[in-house]
């Protein structure tokens, strides 16, 4: 094994102990503090921008690119234009939470509202559904699949961007801040620890939340594999 | 509700050249006439379908429902598909409510009018379910109710039992009779299957392949209900096969080989066969 990395039991024994550590849980909870203001402004950003780039011909060609730009960039490089833009402070690590995740959604909201299956179009148009009527009652229920698969990414995209952004910005109490404290006094078994929790958070929610949410709406729209 | 078409053509751009697919069709439908079109696979007949509901427009020609042009669909006109195009995120209450809802009717009344519908195709049990819920005969008679609780005129059925078993679709056949019946309204119904343009129609127009055109008209004055032995169907679905194995012959030669010789014919044709979808 690598020099200093610690045998599993180590681990579980730390893990346990951070998990019941009151200093830890106020910063985990900070952590998720800050993710849940991001990632709630990435949905309602995302998904509103991502249904007018869908509806609108001029603003997707106006804007799409600029999405796939934005998406094309990893959430950690956004760091340091936060910082330089708000300074060490909370605001920039939420700032780059969004920066990071919101292009996936808009991406897949947009594309997801071009995609509907013309069948269904048609079928909704001969029973009276156009205009405004037929965007909200088929078009986007039919993109739903897809702004699913744009808002689970995103929560993937958002918990890298936001670890980078406490990482970076260390002065911002959070599980970054924990981690950056470890490493620099080399506790490598409480670093492995966190760095477990910190994915296991991740999988967490991923499989809780957006797993079943996923799997419930590929079957009820009938492309589950 | 009656239908005129006046020489109405269709023109597609496919691939940078433009393909006729109707030309010059012209036919009148009577209120409350049961008619099918049967033709082989690939002569435009879905086409029809669209351009009566006003889903594209005609690249020639007139189409008048009750004497009015169509410019655009209308909830006079209501379209069955052959995949059924329920929306798979409501249930089957909601999507019978679709038209309802669309047309500004309140909750109260619109659900106890999809109720009605959907007693009516026997669903009473699944209005709750979901449409990957029910197998291919349910999803069918779910888009029916869904058209008929508009109360439409015109219902257009376009290859809707396609897709289904020989049992399933026998029963679903004479339900639909039963129900075109009791409602009185016109049905204007696509199939490539000769026995079952003969078991409902009151008249059969005969498409003919690339460009479509109507080749012949059979009117079937039996009463219902007919059964499926009766010699004077057998006598006019063995017309009607006679005179499909040209058009099929036509589109196997255009697909296949322009060498391709139509075997001479042995003495019966099974009429229950889908004419054009084993090519």
């Amino acid at each position: 094994m690598w020099p200093g990395v610690p045998a599993a039991s180590t681990t579980a024994r730390l893990v346990a102990e951070r998990l019941t550590d009151p200093t830890f849980l106020t910063a985990l909870a900070g952590s998720l503090r800050r993710m849940a203001i991001g990632y709630a402004t990435v949905v309602v950003i995302g998904i509103g921008a991502g249904l007018t780039l869908g509806r609108f011909r001029a603003m997707d060609d106006l804007l799409g690119t600029l999405a796939v730009v934005i998406n094309a960039m990893p959430g950690a490089a956004w760091v340091p234009f936060a910082i330089a833009l708000f300074g060490l402070t909370e605001f920039a690590i939420i700032f780059t939470i969004v920066l990071g995740a919101t292009g996936i959604v808009v991406i897949n909201t947009s594309a997801g509202i071009k995609d509907v299956p013309p069948l269904l179009l048609q079928a909704g148009r001969t029973m009276g559904a156009r205009g405004t009527k037929q965007f909200w009652h088929v078009i986007v229920p039919a993109a739903m699949p897809r702004i699913v698969d744009g808002l689970r990414l995103a929560w993937a995209f958002g918990w890298r961007a936001l670890m980078a952004g406490e990482l970076l910005v260390a002065s911002v109490r959070g599980m970054g801040q924990f981690i950056s404290q470890m490493a620099k006094t080399r506790q490598m078994p409480e670093l492995v620890a966190l760095m477990l929790i910190i994915a296991m958070v991740g999988v967490l929610v991923d499989g809780l939340v957006f797993r079943r949410l996923e799997r419930s709406i590929r079957v009820r729209w009938g492309t589950a594999s | 509700m009656a239908i005129v078409l006046e020489g109405v053509s269709k023109r597609f751009a496919q691939n940078g050249q433009s393909v006729d697919v109707l030309q010059d069709v012209s036919l009148t439908i009577a209120d409350g006439e049961f008619v099918c079109l049967l033709g082989p696979s690939g002569c435009g007949k879905s086409t029809l379908v669209y351009l009566i509901a006003g889903l594209e427009p005609p690249t020639a020609g007139r189409i008048l429902v009750d004497d009015h042009p169509v410019t655009g669909p209308g909830t006079d006109r209501v379209v069955v598909f052959q995949e059924a195009a329920l929306f798979p995120w409501l249930t089957v209450l909601g999507n019978v409510e679709f038209g309802l809802k669309m047309a500004g009717i309140s909750p109260a009344s619109r659900q106890a009018r999809a109720y009605e519908f959907i007693k009516l195709v026997h669903l009473g049990r699944f209005a709750q379910a979901y449409p990957h819920q029910l197998s291919g005969g349910m999803k069918q008679r779910v888009a029916i109710a869904r058209a008929l609780a508009m109360h439409p005129k015109i219902l257009l059925m376009d290859e809707p039992f396609g897709a289904l078993d020989a049992q399933t679709r026998q029963l679903l056949q004479q339900e639909l009779l039963g129900l075109w019946e009791r409602l009185k309204i016109t049905i204007f119904f696509v199939t490539h299957n000769v026995r079952e343009a003969t078991v409902l129609a009151d008249k059969v127009y005969e498409i003919s392949a690339r460009p479509g055109q109507i080749k012949r008209q059979y009117p079937i004055a039996i009463p219902r209900p007919r059964s499926e032995h009766d010699p004077r169907l057998l006598t006019i679905q063995q017309r009607i096969l006679g005179s499909l194995e040209e058009e099929i012959a036509k589109v196997v030669k255009e697909q296949v080989d322009a060498e391709y010789i139509l075997a001479p014919r042995g003495p019966v044709v099974p009429a229950d066969r889908n004419l054009g979808s084993h090519i």
